[in-house]
């Protein structure tokens, strides 16, 4: 948006270029760190996401859909889901169905019963990321995209408009002359 | 592209059909009349012995009798609280195979001349349990991962819900 109209901060975008690999890292911390403290899937996958939509009001919308393609969005959107379903049905067929769905103790990652359950709860917490990510980058884009959209058509218009009156002009001037 | 797509269907179906069987798995939940506090009253039992009986360490027999007459599981040993007078924790063995063996479970009070019995809520297992049980030193994280697993697996659905449907209504190629 800032390229269209010719201008370019270079405090705005050097800050930017500079934060977002720390926001990210940030984001993957609080993730993964889930289980031993405060965080969680649902707040890393958000602060995450938000390096996107300070990239996008940074830079430009076109450049924030290179970074995050649509085709690698609607795929992790779903992908996140089907670890956390995935680590249920786990547990139903490591335990050939004796355990319950969600039940992860009897997922053999270690020997321990409860290390297992701990383990499992990181992937469930990746998986919860990851769909969060996905989600609120495409709820921005999808917005974002919907409100350039709008604003192109309104110039179209307001050019087409004052065209057509311009041309209009010239008729009735044309005309008046060729009355003349 | 049409492999995608038959893939993506397959995965789909793959998905409702999960849900339908873990639907129908869903463990039962606890007592639909628990309020969310530390106990809930049962019940007050009247007897001559019932303190001594207590402090010996052994469940008097007609306490036993008064709670399975209600429903609920008889208890197997009692231990008196520690520094308080007059209170005891009830515990019961435990029928799960991979959790320690007992659990915290009746709180009996002395009152005058009859006895209080109090049922421990659950806060109170996943407060003193939570660390032995998951291995993982967040309260909050074992509660919304592990115990309340099937809370948050419908809360990524709904998220992701909400996603598609925004893609749905904003992300045309063509205007209606």
């Amino acid at each position: 948006m800032k390229e269209k109209q010719g201008e370019r901060d270079v405090i705005l975008e050097t800050v930017v270029r500079v934060m977002i690999p720390f926001i990210q890292l940030f984001a993957l911390y609080v993730i993964i760190h889930g289980a031993g403290g405060p965080g969680g899937g649902f707040q890393g996958g958000v602060v995450f996401a938000s390096a996107f939509i300070l990239y996008v009001i940074a830079f430009n919308l076109a450049g924030g859909r290179e970074r995050f393609p649509e085709s690698a969005n609607t795929i992790l959107s779903s992908l996140g889901l089907y670890i956390y379903a995935g680590i249920g049905l786990l547990a139903i067929i490591f335990s050939l169905g004796a355990a319950q769905y969600l039940n992860y103790g009897f997922i053999p990652f270690t020997s321990h019963f409860e290390e297992n359950r701990a383990l499992s709860m990181d992937f469930v917490e990746m998986g919860i990321g990851i769909t969060v990510i996905a989600i609120i980058a495409s709820i921005f884009f999808d917005l974002a995209q919907k409100d350039a959209e709008e604003k192109e058509e309104e110039e179209e218009g307001s050019k087409s408009w004052s065209g057509s009156s311009q041309k209009s002009s010239q008729n009735i001037t044309t005309g008046s002359s060729s009355s003349s | 592209m049409n492999g995608l797509r038959a893939i993506t269907l397959i995965l789909i179906i793959l998905l409702c059909g999960l849900f339908i069987y873990v639907a129908e798995d869903i463990p039962v939940f606890g007592d639909p009349n628990a309020p969310p506090i530390k106990s809930v009253e049962l019940l007050t039992v009247k007897g001559d012995q019932i303190v001594s009986l207590l402090d010996k360490h052994i469940v008097p027999e007609n306490l036993s009798e008064a709670l399975v007459k209600r429903g609920f599981p008889p208890p197997s040993r009692v231990e008196k609280i520690a520094g308080i007078e007059g209170e005891w924790n009830a515990f019961i063995a435990k029928e799960e195979p991979h959790y320690a063996k007992e659990e915290k479970y009746y709180w009996i009070k002395e009152e005058g001349d009859r006895v209080k019995v109090s049922r421990y809520a659950f806060v109170v297992r996943w407060i003193e349990k939570g660390f032995e049980e998951t291995a993982v030193r967040n309260m909050v994280t074992y509660g919304l991962a592990d115990y309340r697993g099937y809370d948050t697996l419908g809360e990524v659905t709904v998220i992701f819900t909400a996603g598609v449907s925004v893609i749905l209504l904003l992300r045309r190629r063509s205007r209606l």
